[in-house]
């Protein structure tokens, strides 16, 4: 295998990686009803979280802490929105992001000043699992990420699991689907979205702490450029499943580095349309030309009002 | 003992009790953005005097937020024409750049000696509003075919649009349009392109009078016109839309195309009034603040001009005060995105009414009136 198709598929699965993260939180939100777009500013809060606790102190796991706590302080206020004053999904999620820009720039000029040089902090570092790591290749793709890429893949085993094999999962889907019967059968629906919000924002949070910590190693308020957006529509793509959202999300990864690897090589593309390759295509992969409406939780976007 | 607040059956929705919950939505959210600016060291009354004067009580300063107010009130009503068809558009930001490249590449086109050839301005502009119009209709009309034709999620199709047409538009800035120089962004619009200047002494020119008459045309549609009824009605309730006859994609399809209109007017707007080029990175936001403008004139086009304006005067006395103060203007995207979530919160509020029949400790009303209210 060339050097080229190494390179592609390591920069696949590194780039999948905060997405996917974000994804699998934003499964939980959409089975129990809930359409959370403001994990997008979530993100961007969490990246700043971590940035400026690993800028502080240095100490990497309690920067990713951080940025899950962010998250989950950020994602009750919009739970609170969502659920309680039962506000439209589209619009709370949308303004928190334009909200959650401003905190960001706001709070990130507060800290460091106007001073024009990124400043740089330690990040996690690629792992080189022994033996494995040198295998032809897909060694190097698969075995020599950053830690976070293998807690991330565990987790879409652990949230397909609680989602499937569960009670919490069953209840929360069944907010999702059937509210109406739900709440006859002694579920709180109202309960189980807070849960579904909150765990999205945690994960929502931690996606910033990965993009940071493991990927670009300091904060832009341009950081994010629509991976939240992304992560919604790999959960469509996923048909709101952890374990089909991770190959979505490693498709997404593959169009990412294809436009980071064509650049690298040289071609005659204008580099503008392999950027925007990842966005073509979860457009056309969300568009309904494969299906995918029936599968969706019934009660998405839908206020839950209890007679 | 009656309880101070009852809980109400329906929201008041007395044009008295939405403007007093918005207002006080907004009031509060002033209250608690006064603390950003108590931990930068200044007094909140001089940083709101600071953000008010410089907007509304200079000449120079009001042309500027006419200026600003424009594309918002612009990207306002293309949302509201969208939403109120239950067309759940967020495109906007795609929809200004479309715009805006369309209106320089014509304004380009006649500059002397290129492909035109100069024009007289009547001609010029209503084929530069027609120009941009139609690209941004159709940029979000593809949208709009997709959810018409193919049931896909409109709310994410749209957004990720946004992105598409950046790259679009830097690939143009980038190449094909691009003016020699290190900057990527085209040459200077001929001059002979440029909308007119409306007040001696400031910068405010006549996208504004486009923008007012936009909004009367929209209001006329919607309420005046069979055409708007049937737009309402498709977004109240589409199976009862069809139940009635009318074919709901069909209107769908119409309400992206005018909504990505009113946004590529807004891009025009912009690069014939303000900017005079194409750059990167012209759209700044502007598309998701419009959003959020028609949000707090709860898609009421008679409500947007004014609200517009007032958004637009606190980005201008944001940026004064970035300059006079180096508070971050980034601090006026939190005072008006946080007004509109605390609207939504207080929505709940005329849920509930003041029962004053508690202070003076008379028994309350009997609970059949209630409902006939």
């Amino acid at each position: 295998m060339s050097a080229f198709v190494v390179a592609w598929l390591t920069a696949s699965l590194r780039l999948a990686g905060p997405v996917l993260l974000a994804a699998l939180g934003e499964t939980f939100a959409e089975q129990s009803g809930v359409l959370n777009i403001g994990i997008e500013g979530t993100i961007l809060l969490g990246a700043l979280g971590s940035f400026l606790t690993s800028y502080y102190t240095g100490m990497i796991w309690l920067s990713l802490l951080v940025a899950v706590l962010v998250g989950i302080a950020a994602n009750s206020i919009l739970a609170w929105m969502y659920v309680t004053v039962r506000a439209s999904q589209v619009v709370a999620g949308l303004v928190f992001n334009v909200l959650a820009v401003g905190v960001a720039s706001t709070v990130y000029r507060k800290a460091l000043g106007n001073s024009a040089l990124p400043e740089s902090i330690t990040m996690f570092q690629p792992l080189h699992i022994p033996i494995l790591s040198n295998l032809p290749g897909i060694g190097p793709a698969l075995f020599s990420q950053t830690i976070l890429f293998y807690l991330t893949i565990a987790l879409a085993f652990i949230a397909h699991f609680i989602l499937f094999r569960t009670n919490f999962g069953l209840a929360l889907r069944a907010s999702g689907e059937n509210p109406a019967a739900a709440d006859s059968a002694g579920i709180s629906v109202q309960r189980m979205r807070y849960a579904g919000t909150l765990i999205s924002g945690a994960a929502a949070g931690m996606a910033g702490g990965y993009l940071v910590l493991a990927q670009v190693g300091l904060f832009r308020e341009t950081i994010v450029s629509g991976q939240g957006f992304i992560a919604l529509g790999i959960v469509i793509f996923g048909r709101w499943h952890p374990l089909k959202a991770t190959l979505a999300a490693m498709v997404f990864g593959a169009c990412d580095a294809l436009q980071l690897s064509l650049q690298i090589f040289g071609t005659h593309i204008p580099p503008q349309l392999l950027l925007a390759l990842p966005y073509i295509v979860t457009i056309l992969a969300i568009s309904g030309l494969f299906g995918g409406k029936a599968v969706q939780p019934a009660a998405l976007m839908t206020p839950y009002v209890k007679d | 003992m009656a309880k101070l607040l009852e809980r109400r059956l329906t929201p008041a929705d007395s044009p008295l009790a939405i403007f007093a919950t918005t207002t006080g939505a907004f009031l509060v959210a002033m209250f608690v953005t006064s603390f950003l600016f108590l931990s930068y060291g200044a007094s909140p009354f001089e940083a709101y005097f600071a953000l008010f004067h410089e907007p509304f009580a200079t000449l120079r300063g009001f042309g500027y937020s006419l200026v600003r107010t424009s594309p918002l009130a612009l990207i306002a009503l293309g949302t509201i024409v969208s939403w109120r068809s239950g067309f759940s558009y967020l495109g906007f930001e795609g929809c200004f750049v479309i715009g805006a490249s369309a209106a320089t590449w014509f304004a380009l086109l006649t500059a002397p000696g290129a492909g035109i050839g100069p024009l007289p301005f009547s001609f010029f502009l209503p084929l530069a509003i027609l120009a941009a119009f139609v690209a941004a209709g159709i940029w979000a009309g593809l949208v709009g075919l997709v959810r018409a034709w193919l049931g896909g999620n409109e709310v994410l199709i749209s957004l990720m649009s946004n992105y598409v047409a950046i790259f679009i538009l830097q690939y143009l800035v980038g190449g094909p349009i691009r003016a020699p120089g290190s900057l990527p962004e085209t040459k200077l619009l001929p001059r002979a392109t440029w909308l007119p200047f409306i007040i001696p002494g400031t910068r405010a020119h006549a996208g504004i009078l486009i923008a007012i008459a936009a909004a009367a045309l929209v209001w006329m549609l919607l309420q005046k016109m069979p055409l708007g009824y049937e737009l309402i009605v498709t977004g109240f309730n589409a199976s009862a839309a069809r139940y009635a006859g009318i074919d709901v994609g069909r209107r769908i399809l119409l309400s992206a195309f005018f909504a990505g209109g009113l946004g590529g007017l807004a891009g025009m707007v912009d690069v014939l009034g303000a900017q005079h080029r194409l750059m990167d990175g012209i759209s700044g936001g502007v598309g998701f603040v419009g959003i959020v403008v028609a949000l707090l004139a709860r898609l009421n086009p008679v409500a947007v001009i004014p609200t517009a304006l007032l958004y637009g005067g606190l980005s201008v006395g944001a940026d004064a005060m970035q300059r006079r103060a180096s508070i971050p203007s980034s601090i006026t995207f939190i005072l008006q995105s946080l007004a509109v979530l605390l609207v939504l919160a207080f929505d709940a509020l005329r849920y509930y009414k003041v029962n004053f029949a508690a202070f003076s400790g008379r028994t309350p009303p009997p609970v059949a009136e209630e409902v006939s209210k």
